[in-house]
């Protein structure tokens, strides 16, 4: 019994990894439905103005095309009803280049690419606001997020001995998951089920059920392997609806895929954003001001603004601060979650503001952020549940040789390589989102068996598996014994796998059902027991065959009087060629105090994808359009260059021993988004290191350091 | 994409004489650039002469001709197996470095040598078809020109195009003074020199090379030399792996004595063809083989170059990168 009581924290392979390596595992498109045909979105190719016509006569008459769906003949759909970005075919408005104007449904995806070859379409252009340099000074406060100010910051900042002000420049960055996002769409009478790789179960299938005008019980979503997503399926896209517009009209499954080059303008991107960095310390090292000015686009009608303040707001204790956003609405496909939103790039400007700060003082970066810890939330006032920088500063330097750096940059050199040490911390906030969970226990004999469902998604992050780790624990059944459904809007509603809530939202829940069901079968009992007893004693002992309950599980009630984070601090050592300028990122170390880590096998893969993230972040990716017409000219992963396997050297992961139950029971704190964070900034402060270059514009590619 | 023939043939000449029927017809052979051009509706060829079934992958020594003594590799040989033939890494490792350079193991395992030196650029307003593009589509225009251009060609441009040629084996090809044979429908051979089979765009971008419709590349001699072990390829990309090359030099050094008898050089990711560096080339000639020579060539070379709005750091990258090209082939062809 003992070993069983510890499949929480233990590293175990994943419940479904022989699913996925041997191709089993179903996504989106992998199911076979009998009479399925194909759909193929066409999409403008003008970044602003009206379709004057669209000429479909030569696409209907190809070979195989069931229907051709336009503005001029789609059913009018809802489109204030959770599907981001529009592009319902609802009007002739185009607002960005490669905007959905409709769709083709052929008995093959050949038949269907095909005809929409044949479709003519005819603009009245306007004039596209796509360059951003040019629009940048239009920006305007956005409605939702004020300028958050503390104290006098141009009057400390004008007084100030030791200061900096730069701009930092992140480019616009797209998720790009290996799957693409795709659906298929099968109407049985007024109902509809959709299977749709979506992060938030219960979001997608309130956003179709509203779009398409129906009631959320009309509408199922099935999602149980997700191939990626990285915020860009938190969000529902107009491919989930038109899928079921498709096969509505032609009374058959309907499945549609965007393609890899669709993919860049279907699904949001991470914006551009102009953060302008004003920091100023005494000479003995205290932060005086941090001001952090953002300015950024949004969609023509539709606003969303990345949060890149986020950690200027909680990372230091700062008597002067400014936060403030401004945004300006652009032809540009409206941006969205994207991993770390706001902190991974947010973090960039102000770790490299830090590392700046720092080295005009000629003291260690690590030593400067220990001297402005903050003892609560300089945001809110809030005690801090747990706050663990300054483990991961000192835990991390022990471990990656941070003594050896020298402060003065260009003082490492073995032949063309210029070597330089950086570091940069991160945080994000930890949550426990409402979730419901059923568990049922069945018995043979003496072999009880549990079967765990809730509306929760798995990324491939390994939400499977901690969700089976904690009914293990809870109910004193070996993990093999235990199954779980997940994915699917019909079983109980859940939390998504967005913002780091999932693994939180999805084990406590599961646990709380968990220990209902044993506080209920113990009620049935008439026996009295001296050690908690587990199901499997009970269900014998009860001679019951089947049994189950659901809970509803819920955030501590005072967790919110706390400031509840993740932290963590990254180290990178990099090697850049003083000839060629590529730069290659030898060692990583990512250091997490991210509360109890239900699977450390799976959390050192979370933590590693968001590091080669962040390494792509702050060296290779960018999305580039053409300042005159608004097409993005990266147009697929041969030009939009995520890292590549030789581009990333050693990546360690260190978790800090935490144990912090005030954000939720079982202590988990998420371990998704931290780990991008504070990524690119550890990379281009070490790039300083070694070459006394300070880029500050992201990706750092080999011409910036020429 | 569009409906399209299939036709596959067993011998040269009927694949040749398929395609001369055809004028919009095209060949299929590794198709790792072909099919995902169909796809986008780039290329629209109504045919596709198959020609995988054609015995044309042989690498084997050379027993007469010209090029006597050198390597014959056969133009349907996969890149990968070429790359690693005993014989091409023993005489030409120049070569093998260059193709293992290039794209992922997976495109180099299926893609063959003449379709490597036929691969359209990866220019991307080529591939999107409502861009203006006159490769794609004479008389459009030049996206590129006025546009984002930071990958685009600094030599041989003209206004109508300014795309580079994305091979990395081109480039070494094109030092090592390689050969090109190829086979027409009448049955005929020709041999095409290396430095000429690729164009530059001219007021013709939409002509690639000098391969005439319904001629077939059947096998690339690469003629004997004495800088096996003096050569090396660099390549300077944005990320490590499976990018194209902002800028790539194919280096060779035969010396003599302590001076250089000859240097073979030629750059990638800079024109619309391999840009043998023959300024460079011609200066070193009977030079000391020290960094101050290698610069001197190497900025000569560069004079010449020409750049857009937003590839002007190629000039300063290219003049890195042929002396540092050459300082690791003087050191025995290693990083």
């Amino acid at each position: 019994m003992s070993d069983l009581n510890k499949s929480i924290g233990q590293a175990i392979n994943r419940i479904d990894g022989l699913l996925k390596v041997t191709g089993a595992a179903t996504y989106a498109t992998d199911y076979v439905l009998k009479n399925t045909v194909h759909a193929v979105i066409f999409k403008s190719t003008i970044a602003a103005g009206k379709i004057k016509d669209i000429e479909t006569g030569e696409a209907e008459k190809a070979p195989g095309v069931l229907a051709v769906i336009t503005h001029k003949n789609a059913p009018k759909l809802n489109e204030k009803g959770g599907v981001r970005g529009g592009a319902l075919l609802q009007s002739q408005n185009i607002e960005w280049y490669g905007q959905h104007i409709g769709l083709v449904v052929a008995e093959t995806f050949e038949q269907a690419r095909y005809a929409t070859r044949l479709i003519k379409v005819s603009y009245e252009k306007a004039e596209p606001k796509v360059d951003f340099e040019k629009h940048k000074k239009e920006a305007i406060a956005p409605k939702d997020n004020h300028d958050a100010i503390r104290g006098d910051v141009d009057t400390a900042f004008g007084n100030a001995e030791f200061k900096i002000e730069a701009v930092y420049e992140t480019p616009i960055e797209h998720h790009n998951p290996m799957e693409t996002h795709s659906t298929i769409a099968f109407w049985e009478g007024d109902k509809v089920t959709l299977y749709n790789g979506s992060q938030i179960v219960n979001g997608a299938q309130g956003a179709a059920a509203s779009t398409l005008g129906i009631p959320s019980a009309n509408v199922r979503i099935v999602t149980p392997f997700i191939g990626g997503g990285f915020g860009s399926k938190g969000g529902q896209w107009a491919n989930l609806v038109l899928a079921a517009v498709a096969a509505k009209a032609v009374n058959r499954p309907v499945k549609l895929a965007l393609t890899r080059q669709q993919m860049f303008n279907s699904v949001g991107l991470r914006q551009r954003n102009h953060q302008r960095m004003r920091l100023a310390a005494t000479k003995d090292g205290k932060l005086t001001v941090l001001a952090h000015e953002t300015t950024t686009h949004c969609a023509i009608d539709n606003e969303f603004v990345e949060p890149c303040g986020d950690c200027s707001k909680v990372m230091y204790e700062v008597p002067n601060s400014l936060i403030s956003y401004r945004v300006v609405p652009m032809n540009i496909i409206i941006p969205t979650y994207t991993r770390g939103p706001g902190k991974s790039t947010g973090s960039f400007a102000l770790e490299s503001a830090i590392d700046e700060l720092a080295y005009q003082l000629r003291m260690d970066p690590i030593e400067f952020r220990l001297k402005n810890e903050p003892a609560k939330d300089p945001s809110n006032g809030k005690q801090w549940s747990s706050r663990t920088t300054v483990q991961c500063l000192q835990e991390g330097a022990k471990a990656f040789g941070w003594g050896k750096r020298k402060i003065e940059p260009r003082q490492n050199q073995q032949g063309e390589y210029l070597i330089g040490y950086g570091v940069a911390c991160g945080t994000y906030p930890a949550r426990q989102q409402n979730s419901s969970a059923i568990v049922k226990l069945t018995r043979k004999g003496n072999d009880v068996k549990a079967t765990i469902e809730l509306a929760a998604s798995d990324l491939g992050t390994g939400t499977n598996t901690i969700i089976a780790q904690t009914a293990s624990d809870a109910l004193g059944l070996a993990v093999n014994k235990i199954t779980v459904k997940i994915g699917d809007s019909s079983l109980p509603p859940a939390a998504g796998s967005v913002g780091s809530v999932g693994a939180a939202s999805f084990s406590n829940a599961v646990n709380d059902a968990c220990e209902k069901i044993t506080d209920e079968l113990m009620k049935k009992s008439t026996k009295q027991f001296f050690v908690r007893p587990t199901v499997a004693n009970l269900m014998v002992s009860e001679n019951l065959t089947a049994f189950e309950t659901r809970a509803d599980a819920k955030a501590p009630a005072d967790a919110t009087n706390y400031s509840s984070h993740s932290f963590n601090a990254n180290f990178a050592e990099v090697w850049v060629n003083s000839l060629t300028g590529m730069v290659k990122v030898k060692r990583f170390l990512a250091v997490t105090g991210a509360g109890k880590i239900l699977n450390p096998k799976t959390a050192r893969s979370q933590i590693i994808g968001g590091n080669v993230w962040g390494i792509g972040m702050a060296l290779t990716e960018e999305s580039i359009l053409d300042p005159r017409w608004g097409n993005f000219v990266t147009r697929s992963l041969a030009d939009y260059h995520v890292p590549s396997n030789l581009d990333i050297g050693t990546i360690d992961t260190i978790f800090i021993d935490e144990k912090d139950t005030i954000p939720n029971k079982l202590g988990v704190k998420g371990i998704g988004e931290v780990g991008i964070v504070g990524v690119a900034a550890a990379v281009a402060n070490a790039i300083f290191n070694a070459t006394g270059k300070r880029v500050r514009d992201l990706p750092i590619t080999p011409d910036k350091l020429l | 994409m569009r409906p399209f023939k299939y036709s596959a043939s067993t011998t040269i000449n009927s694949a040749a004489q398929l395609l001369s029927a055809n004028p919009n017809a095209r060949i299929l052979a590794g198709g790792t650039n072909i099919l995902d051009l169909m796809k986008e509706d780039v290329e629209r060829p109504d045919e596709l002469v198959d020609i995988n079934r054609l015995n044309l992958s042989v690498v084997k020594p050379i027993t007469e001709g010209v090029n006597k003594g050198g390597i014959s590799i056969g133009g349907l040989g996969k890149n990968a197996e070429t790359a690693n033939h005993p014989l091409i890494r023993q005489n030409f490792p120049l070569l093998t470095q260059a193709i293992l350079a290039g794209a992922s193991a997976q495109i180099r395992n299926m893609a063959t040598n003449g379709g490597n030196l036929n691969q359209r650029t990866r220019c991307p307003y080529f591939y999107e078809v409502s861009m203006p593009c006159n490769k794609r589509e004479p008389g459009t225009g030049c996206g590129a020109r006025e546009g984002i251009n930071r990958m685009h060609a600094i030599f041989g441009w003209s206004e109508s195009c300014v795309a580079v040629h994305p091979s990395d084996m081109c480039v070494a090809l094109a030092a090592l003074d390689a050969v090109v044979k190829v086979q027409g429908s009448s049955g005929k051979v020709r041999s095409i020199p290396f430095a000429e089979y690729h164009r530059l765009p001219g007021e013709m971008p939409e002509k690639d090379n000098t391969l005439q419709h319904g001629e077939v590349v059947t096998s690339i001699e690469i003629p004997k030399n004495n800088f096996a072990s003096k050569s090396y390829y660099l390549k300077v990309r944005d990320r490590a792996s499976y990018a194209f090359a902002l800028v790539s030099v194919a280096a060779a050094i035969e010396m003599n004595g302590s001076g250089i008898k000859q240097a073979w050089l030629a750059l990638g990711g800079v024109a619309h063809k391999p840009w043998r560096a023959f300024e460079a080339e011609r200066f070193l000639a009977g030079k000391a083989a020290t960094a101050d020579n290698f610069r001197q060539a190497a900025e000569m070379e560069m004079k010449q170059a020409k750049a857009l709005e937003h590839n002007g750091f190629k000039i300063e990258l290219g003049t890195r990168a042929i002396v540092l090209a050459l300082t690791r082939a003087m050191n025995g062809g290693t990083a």
